[in-house]
């Protein structure tokens, strides 16, 4: 026998049949050839022969595999009956559909991001490091070149370091004129990462020096979403300004694709092309830390060894150097997994969504295995019958696990085809948290996951229902007694029912703190106006001009643009609020004359910001004290500052800190050219925090730009719509400079509305989780009732006929709803805290949601099984008790 | 297979497949004239049914030993002929091997003249 004729077998029957017909021929020849008459002949043949069906049956079992060809009857078996129960189905399939294709979604996304490796060789031995010193604010810090050079030399447990740095490039040679960000890097940076060219070439170490010739690889997604991935791009010479020079460099090659970290460039270039990298700022600035670094295991290295190598090479750097590591400011060196640096902001968000959703599952296939619950009580006497009949329990139970099969499949079917489009919604949130998201492809995995769970679910549901006892006798006295819920079912209905409540519990709680912490974040005002101030990008091109040139250019675009209509006030400055993270960050240390200050205290620190005039007019900030600046506060006049009122407050108590003086004392200043020297306080503003959500008291120093500072955004107040407003600015400018960018024109307001976004959507995604679950379960909670209702419609009618109001039935079963809804919101309760207790020993970023959103949960969950009871409640209160008595 | 007499059936179970192998290796042949040959050689002692034969060629197509086709009788009718393929050639000469094996161990145990007894 093989599979082909157990799959044939119709086929081969007719074959078969012939193949006698044929036999049947020649044995009646034979037989006339003997002489007998041809009917004689016939019934003789006939005779010997015997039965033809006999033949085909014997071959036919011959070429039967039993167990599939019971399995496929009870199969059929099962569609056959369920297509009576269509509603059955219909609901089971939906509900598993959302169950399964939560989690299948789900976890294509926790493989693509957290569990797929790396595009780089070895990614196993890729280490990533970084230092912090909590005494001074320093966390996750950079490194500076000296550091670096006293770390990296010598290293036994790393084969090579390879240092990568952010920098913003103007670039002219590829399309439009912009800004970019754009990595540099040292030769070993590529061989460090174990990364291919897609083409061309990458950079090795013979691109390194300050005599090499300007070499840049594009990162693949920029060369294929921006180039159409054209490969004549190599050999193109492109200028890249920074730093008040602009220095050309040739398209050597294109990056394989890979996890752009710590930040997403469009080119990484060798460092000849950053005049800042050649600096002495660079080289010498034990404090200028801006370098990435990363790092290769030896042959033979771990982790852990690496780590304490490291930590020992650091420890004698501090050493060497007290005046810059001050032990209070605790200097630490760390170094991790480059996999585990990259998922770290995703980890959590998407394990726990992956918790969120196995809830959805546990609530979907207790509300599936209620139904079936329900229906298997119904059947009572079908089974009993077929026990009876001679059927054994494990036949029973085998045909039970088919309907599971078929209905599971179909709900496994149903979820892998919603399961798709969710990936794609998912994969848009899951890019806030990981870049890793952003190359995520639909595969297999979610059609696998998808059956495997059907399977899990089958199997469950096969065992939900009670087989009724071999016992014959009591079997027929259930078959003649009709529906009677037996009390063992209607405990396991209700257990499912409280599962159902607790797990929507958990997920509405947690989807509760969600929305109370943006809640929080929304309600927040921030400090100044921001829904009528534009801020628009517009980076300084240095290229062929004088730095009078450039400051004359952005005064005339300052100019030209206050006379449009609809302008109100303009001004410059280098950091958009709640946009430029690396800008907004700059903070120096800085002392005061006859400011207070505490016996060996360190300087105080104050975020840099430098502003053109009235830039607190355009933000709507009133000056507290003292005049705004003027154009003449320029290079060569007198110095002068702005401060924010913390930091007044902070310096001089209860005194008037204007015509004071302060100067900074940062060992970073005499790198990037601000003098050191004392700088007068004009004027004193309101604290105007731009970092962060909820507005905070700020130390904030502000020089002018034309006065040894930056320039590069502009800000815009405008009377109306400020959008409006912005095809007359680009206009203007490009009047002015064709080649100038204008880019990420942007209200303050939308700018800020952004940075909520992760948090908008945490909320959006767990409500949606919350609100399945919700839904799911008061289908659950309903049918159980209904069920339970239908099935003690006798008692009502007895108690009615006893004189028992409606309304105290209509109480009885709204009450039975509650209690079933008051045990699941306290076992959710003390499963969600035993959770915490066990996740909060895993992970040291678990916020517990406060009382209110638990206490709202908690009322929710009540109310809605109110609603659920609702109905049958009323149904049970409508029982006639002549109908009910009547149908004994 | 089953004989004329039904008690020697049980003992020469699994010889029908080696008989009709043996038959094929005088040529291709259809079911009837399988069954004939088996028959008339065994001088009307072995009468094959319908019910054993076409299991049994079935079961030693599965197996590779015979292969199939359709072609024309001697009546000319069409009709499904078999023939025997060199894995069942093998395993004919492996199967004749054995059967003289067991054949000649069991006249020596039942010794010759308890053989002719018993026939008798």
């Amino acid at each position: 026998m093989t599979w082909r004729r157990f799959f044939q077998r119709g086929r081969e029957g007719a074959d078969l049949l012939q193949e006698m017909d044929a036999y049947l021929a020649e044995e009646i020849a034979e037989n006339i050839e003997r002489g007998m008459s041809p009917d004689e002949a016939r019934r003789q043949a006939l005779i010997k022969l015997g039965s033809a069906n006999k033949v085909r049956e014997s071959l036919w079992q011959q070429n039967t595999i039993s167990l599939i060809d019971t399995v496929w009857r009870d199969l059929k078996v099962a569609v056959r009956s369920l297509s009576r129960a269509r509603m059955l189905w219909v609901t089971v399939t939906l509900t598993l559909a959302l169950g399964i294709g939560a989690n299948a979604a789900i976890f294509s996304i926790v493989r693509g991001v957290l569990l797929r490796p790396l595009a780089n060789r070895d990614e196993d031995r890729l280490l990533y490091v970084r230092q912090s010193a909590q005494g001074i604010g320093l966390e996750n810090a950079t490194f500076s070149v000296p550091e670096i050079k006293d770390i990296g030399t010598s290293l036994k447990t790393i084969k090579e370091l390879g240092t990568f740095s952010q920098i913003d490039f103007t670039m002219e040679g590829l399309g439009e004129p912009r800004e970019i960000t754009a990595g540099v890097v040292d030769g070993n940076y590529f061989d460090v990462m174990g990364l291919r060219p897609a083409i061309g070439r990458l950079l090795n170490p013979s691109d390194d020096g300050r005599n090499a010739a300007g070499a840049a690889v594009l990162t693949n997604r920029f060369w294929r979403t921006s180039l159409h991935s054209d490969p004549s791009v190599i050999g193109k010479i492109v200028r890249l300004g920074s730093d008040r020079t602009t220095r050309s460099a040739v398209i050597v090659g294109v990056l394989e694709p890979s996890v752009p970290y710590p930040v997403e460039t469009e080119l990484i270039a060798n460092i000849v092309t950053s005049p800042h990298h050649l600096s002495a700022t660079m080289v010498t600035g034990r404090e200028h830390r801006m370098t990435e670094v990363f790092a290769r295991l030896a042959d033979g290295a771990d982790l852990d060894s690496a780590r304490a190598e490291l930590r020992t090479v650091y420890a004698a750097m501090l050493v060497a150097h007290p005046e810059t590591y001050k032990a209070q400011s605790y200097f630490r060196i760390d170094v991790t997994r480059m996999h585990d640096q990259i998922d770290a902001r995703a980890k959590t968000i998407l394990w726990v969504l992956f918790a969120a959703s196995l809830l959805l599952f546990v609530i979907a296939c207790s509300n599936v295995a209620n139904l079936i619950l329900a229906r298997a009580v119904r059947r009572e006497t079908e089974m009993a019958v077929r026990a009876a009949l001679g059927a054994s329990r494990a036949v029973l139970r085998r045909s039970l696990l088919a309907e599971g099969l078929v209905l599971c499949g179909t709900g496994a079917l149903a979820g892998v085809i919603i399961a798709a489009p969710m990936v794609s919604v998912l994969t848009r949130y899951a890019s806030r948290f990981s870049v890793r998201a952003l190359d995520l492809k639909l595969d297999f995995t979610m059609v696998w996951i998808g059956a495997a769970l059907a399977l899990i679910a089958a199997i469950f549901l096969a065992f939900v229902p009670r087989l009724p006892s071999l016992d014959s006798t009591r079997g027929f006295g259930l078959a003649s007694g009709g529906i009677r819920v037996t009390s063992g079912s209607s405990g396991r209905l209700r257990i499912f029912a409280v599962t159902q409540i607790t797990a929507s519990f958990l997920l509405l709680a947690g989807a509760g703190a969600l929305i109370n912490t943006l809640f929080v974040l929304e309600k927040a005002r921030p400090p100044f106006d921001t829904s009528h101030v534009l801020a628009i990008n517009l980076p300084v091109m240095y290229f062929g001009k004088t730095p009078e040139q450039v400051r004359d250019f952005y005064r005339d675009v300052k100019d030209r643009i206050a006379t449009l209509p609809g302008v109100q006030h303009v001004s410059s400055g280098f950091s958009v609020p709640w946009r430029d993270g690396r800008e907004l960050n700059l903070s120096f240390s800085f002392a005061a004359d006859g400011a207070r200050r505490e016996n060996g205290q360190d300087d105080l620190r104050a975020d840099f910001r430098t502003v053109s005039p009235s830039f607190f007019e355009t933000l709507g900030v009133p000056i507290l004290t003292g005049r705004d600046f003027r154009d003449s506060d320029k290079d060569g006049s007198e110095r002068v500052v702005i401060i924010s009122q913390s930091l007044a407050e902070k310096l001089y108590p209860g005194r008037d800190a204007v015509n004071h003086h302060l100067y900074w004392t940062d060992g970073v200043m005499k790198f990037i050219g601000i003098s050191t020297e004392p700088r007068r306080i004009v004027a004193v503003v309101p604290d105007i925090d731009d970092e962060n959500i909820i507005p905070a008291p700020v130390m904030t120093i502000y020089q002018p730009s034309d006065q040894e500072g930056w320039s590069g955004r502009l800000f815009v107040r405008t009377q109306n719509d400020p959008y409006a407003v912005v095809p007359a600015i680009t206009h203007t400018i490009h009047e002015m400079a064709s080649n100038q960018p204008v880019e990420r024109a942007s209200t303050l307001e939308d700018i800020r509305a952004e940075v909520l976004t992760p948090n908008r959507l945490n909320a959006i995604v767990f409500g949606g989780f919350a609100t399945l679950a919700l839904l799911i379960s008061v289908v659950g909670v309903a049918g159980v009732l209904a069920f339970s209702v239908s099935g003690r419609t006798r008692e009502f009618g007895i108690r009615m006929a006893l004189g028992a109001q409606r309304r105290a039935i209509l109480q009885n079963v709204l009450y039975e709803g509650l209690v079933i809804a008051g045990i699941g919101v306290t076992a959710g309760i003390v499963v969600g805290f035993a959770c915490a207790r066990v996740i909060a020993k895993l992970t040291t970023e678990l916020q517990m949601p406060g009382l209110l959103p638990l206490a709202a949960s908690a009322a929710v969950i009540l109310a809605a099984a109110a609603i659920a009871s609702a109905l049958p409640a009323a149904r049970a209160a409508n029982v006639s008790a002549v109908q009910a008595l009547r149908s004994e | 297979m089953v004989s004329r007499n039904e008690s020697d059936s049980e003992m020469l179970k699994g010889t029908l497949d080696m008989m009709i192998l043996r038959t094929l290796l005088i040529g291709d042949a259809h079911g009837h004239t399988i069954a004939k040959v088996i028959e008339r050689t065994s001088e009307g002692v072995l009468e094959v049914e319908q019910g054993s034969l076409y299991p049994a060629l079935h079961r030693l197509e599965d197996r590779g030993w015979v292969s199939s086709h359709w072609g024309a009788s001697e009546n000319n009718r069409r009709a499904k002929f078999y023939r025997l393929t060199s894995p069942g050639r093998k395993q004919l000469v492996h199967e004749t091997n054995r059967w003289k094996l067991m054949a000649r161990a069991i006249g020596l145990v039942m010794g010759e003249k308890a053989m002719v007894k018993g026939v008798a």
